[in-house]
């Protein structure tokens, strides 16, 4: 065994041969469609994690609902605790409000993280700041699977004061935009309860979006990406 | 368990946390507070979550049949339809959260009649049709529930308030028990020869307060009791051997077996008598006696009557005022329905009114002139409350203006003590002074005839107004031809005069029934605002009794109550008898909402109000009082119709 293969092994996930193949199963990301919204599958995501800062912190749980045929698929869920050894339960316990007994029982990460991606399928991900989401899942999937997220990521958190500039909501969280919109949401900080919040949420945007030309995720994404330069631009 | 079964169960157990939050959602609204978890989870997982802006069409009729089982998360759906008079749309209906549609269309296979739009953003979930089919062959109370809708509701509250009444007191009968239920089922008899001494012989050894006095085909010809026999013994007149047909109360009072608890009661108060005889197809079934009434009901009623006729002071009938609020307490207790509890203190209240007149006429000295005591307004309905004022006038025969005067002059001195005297028994002195101590409402008959037809003849607003409170008029004290006349004066004027009806019509329409107001409570209130309740009596009650009234005068119907109005109009044809019927139940309720308020407050020691805040009720009853104002808002559209307004 020559050293570039032993620290390959030491460093990259360690698969059985059936994981590897469904793996490879896994369908290509699709890009942002130019087609309605209303024709879309969305995998809208909600992540805990041991902390707030995605190049260390654990991903502890994943909830996800999915938007199709321009409604919440109740059918369509999935919502798994990650099992993690060498957690240290802290201050951050507060904030994600899984109980450490909950993380030792939860699923094994790889598993865990094979079983989302199947869910996820080629479908767009939605997320409230979905840079945190998106780069945490990314380094677990990296880490664990050795895969590659390259499916695009929408940013409800950007969306939001986009599509509805009277609301006056800036940097504004989860919890202000779900006050905003009067929603009722049974049970916060679950990561499953905030998915469906921010399906929810982005229901009502696409609603807004329609209204304002703009049928299509392509379309959102171009929007959002000039109002972002418009943000950074010096104001004269 | 393989890797994978193992995920796919944590998967599970981890997305019932989405499952279950809906399904705790829907638990707080029937029919779903009904169903087996397992068929609520089932419900659940079928459904789809889809957002509704402000305006967008959810169902129309050009979708062709209806595929989904709408449940409103959030917000507020409506109904519209093509307006019947006008151009435009009305809003037939409103679906709050909680609440389903369409189950008619759903049911029935095709495409719904009434647009559904969002009324505000909305969130519905959506149950696909064969999920519905299969749920419906599942669960029981979800079947009941479509099948039979808000009726199903309304049978729900009925059978908690019997519940309810059951735990409380432990009661076993509700005042609507059959008499026949409650009666011995061998009455003591004997034929009308029979020795004094052996009836009262006869009726100790049964241990009976009465006997009835028979023929050979068994028809009551007499009763004989307690009561007839201390009277016999004080008359010192009268032997043991004579025969009792000689002593005996002749042809006794009588009911069908049928009849209820209730209506014995009332009898018994109104006549002053303890027993009523159970008659059918002449011949005699049963005794009901006081006791046996009132072993089961622990409501004395007969007793407070008789004691409130008897009181020697104003000041008893000022504190017998705790035990009609006792008594009310224990009947709305027991079940006892909102009609029956009105007809009650309104005759406790003719009682009181009766024996305060009297008191009076001892203690002024009588000023020998005979005089009617009228009433007005719910008085005149038998419609009262326990949060009352007074509305009431004078009646008197005088041969002309001269006499007029001169009689009023010697009667209003008393009008006003007996007007003190009344609010000294909890009537409210009546702030816009209609009191017979007003001397324009202590009027000769030609007076008071002269004042009516210048109500229907001169339509002032004063005077529509005043046509709501006087044209419901009653005698309570006094000889009642006088009051029938000008009643009968009255029709005549109204039926001659479709103006005037038009006018009463517009009247009866200015109080909208705030059907509006049942939206998301939470949201709109805000402590102390008055702006988040509304006024059962006036928004709810008012549109019933407005309409009723001026239908009734419209069409020479002589009675005054409310109800009562209604089923004559139905009986002539004026009113389809399903509204009526529908019209009914929703009166029974906003009024028995009503007095349920007015007990808690009487027992918080709150000052009385009509105004509710729905939030203070339960789903259920918000929801059937939601139901209820339409019903109110639809006889106003009908009036409305009608009087091509």
């Amino acid at each position: 065994m020559n050293a570039f293969t032993s620290w390959l092994q030491r460093r990259g996930p360690q698969l059985s041969a059936e994981q590897r193949a469904r793996l490879a199963r896994l369908p290509a990301a699709a890009p942002l469609s130019e087609g309605p919204l209303a024709g879309e599958r969305l995998v809208v995501l909600d992540l805990e994690t041991s902390g707030l800062d995605p190049r260390r912190d654990q991903l502890l749980a994943i909830g996800a609902v999915v938007i199709r045929d321009g409604a919440i698929d109740l059918a369509q869920q999935f919502e798994c605790t990650l099992r993690s050894e060498r957690l240290s339960p802290g201050a951050s316990t507060l904030i994600h409000g899984l109980a450490p007994s909950a993380i030792a029982a939860g699923a094994e990460p790889t598993e865990a993280l094979l079983g989302f991606l199947e869910f996820l399928g080629d479908s767009p991900l939605l997320a409230f700041h979905a840079g945190f989401d998106r780069g945490v899942l990314s380094r677990a999937l990296r880490q664990q699977l050795g895969y590659r997220l390259q499916h695009p990521c929408l940013d409800v958190a950007e969306l939001a004061p986009l599509l509805c500039p009277q609301a006056h909501l800036r940097e504004a969280g989860l919890d202000d935009w779900i006050g905003h919109f009067g929603l009722r949401v049974e049970q916060r900080h679950h990561a499953s309860a905030d998915a469906l919040a921010t399906a929810e949420i982005a229901l009502i945007l696409f609603s807004h979006a329609r209204r304002q030309g703009l049928d299509s995720l392509a379309a959102l994404a171009r929007r959002l990406q000039r109002w972002r330069q418009r943000q950074l631009a010096p104001s004269l | 368990m393989s890797k994978r079964d193992a995920l796919a169960e944590a998967g599970k157990t981890a997305v019932l946390q989405n499952i279950h939050g809906l399904m705790e959602f829907l638990r707080k609204f029937p029919p779903f507070n009904q169903m087996e978890n397992a068929h609520l989870a089932f419900l659940v997982e079928h459904c789809q979550l889809r957002f509704y802006a402000q305006g967008e069409s959810i169902l129309k009729p050009d979708d062709g049949p209806v595929q989904h089982f709408y449940i409103v998360k959030q917000g507020r759906v409506v109904g519209e339809r093509p307006h019947s008079a006008r151009r435009g749309t009305e809003t037939t209906f409103e679906i709050a959260t909680g609440e389903c549609f369409p189950l008619a269309a759903l049911l029935g296979e095709r495409a719904t009649r009434t647009e559904h739009l969002a009324g505000e953003d909305t969130f519905c979930l959506l149950l696909g049709k064969d999920a519905f089919v299969r749920l419906f062959a599942l669960s029981t109370p979800f079947r009941d529930f479509a099948l039979r809708g808000v009726s199903s509701l309304l049978d729900q509250v009925n059978q908690q308030v019997k519940l309810n009444a059951a735990a409380d007191l432990g009661a076993q009968y509700s005042l609507d028990t059959p008499l026949r239920e409650l009666a011995m089922q061998q009455p003591v008899t004997c034929p009308p020869h029979t020795p004094l001494r052996a009836a009262v012989q006869r009726m100790h050894e049964a241990h009976v307060g009465s006997i009835v006095v028979v023929d050979a085909a068994q028809r009551p010809l007499g009763i004989f009791t307690l009561r007839d026999l201390r009277r016999v013994i004080g008359e010192a007149s009268a032997g043991l051997e004579q025969p009792l047909a000689e002593v005996m109360t002749q042809r006794p009072f009588h009911l069908p077996p049928e009849a209820s608890a209730f209506d014995a009661a009332m009898a018994m108060t109104e006549r002053h008598i303890a027993h009523v005889c159970l008659v059918e197809n002449e011949r005699l079934t049963g005794v009901v006696s006081e006791r046996d009434l009132f072993a089961l009901q622990r409501v004395d009623l007969v007793h407070l009557a008789r004691t409130i006729r008897h009181a020697g002071r104003i000041e008893t009938l000022a504190a017998l005022r705790n035990d009609i609020l006792r008594l009310v307490d224990n009947m709305l207790a027991h079940g006892a329905s909102s009609t029956q509890i009105t007809r009650l203190i309104t005759q406790l209240n003719d009682h009181t009114v009766c024996r305060t007149i009297e008191l009076c006429l001892e203690e002024m000295g009588d000023p020998g002139i005979p005089f009617t005591w009228l009433c007005f307004g719910s008085e005149g309905r038998r419609e009262q409350t326990l949060y009352t004022d007074q509305d009431n006038g004078i009646l008197f025969d005088a041969a002309s203006p001269a006499e007029a005067a001169l009689l009023r002059g010697r009667l209003l001195p008393l009008a006003e003590r007996i007007n003190q005297a009344l609010a000294q028994c909890g009537f409210a002195l009546c702030p816009g002074q209609v009191m017979a101590g007003n001397p324009e409402l202590c009027l000769s008959r030609d007076e008071w005839a002269r004042r009516f037809a210048a109500l229907v003849s001169e339509a002032t607003p004063e005077h529509l107004l005043g046509s709501t409170i006087y044209f419901d008029l009653r005698a309570v004290w006094g000889p009642e031809d006088g009051c029938e006349q000008l009643r009968e004066q009255i029709l005549a004027d109204v039926a001659g005069n479709p103006a005037f009806q038009r006018q009463m019509a517009t009247n009866a329409l200015r109080q909208r029934p705030p059907v509006g107001r049942f939206r998301e409570f939470l949201v709109t209130r805000r402590n102390g605002d008055a702006a988040g309740t509304l006024d059962l009596k006036v928004q709810g009650l008012t549109p019933f009794v407005d309409g009723a009234r001026l239908l009734a005068l419209a069409h020479g119907v002589t009675v005054t109550g409310t109800l009562e109005r209604l089923a004559e109009l139905v009986r002539r044809g004026v009113i389809d008898a399903q509204d009526g019927a529908a019209y009914e139940e929703a009166y029974h309720f906003i009024q028995q909402t009503r007095l349920r308020q007015h007990q808690q407050q009487a027992r918080r020691q709150q000052p009385y109000s009509n105004r509710l805040d729905p939030d203070d009720l339960n789903h259920l009853d918000r929801r059937i009082l939601r139901e209820s104002f339409r019903q109110a808002q639809r006889l106003q559209s009908s009036l409305a119709l009608r009087y091509q307004l």
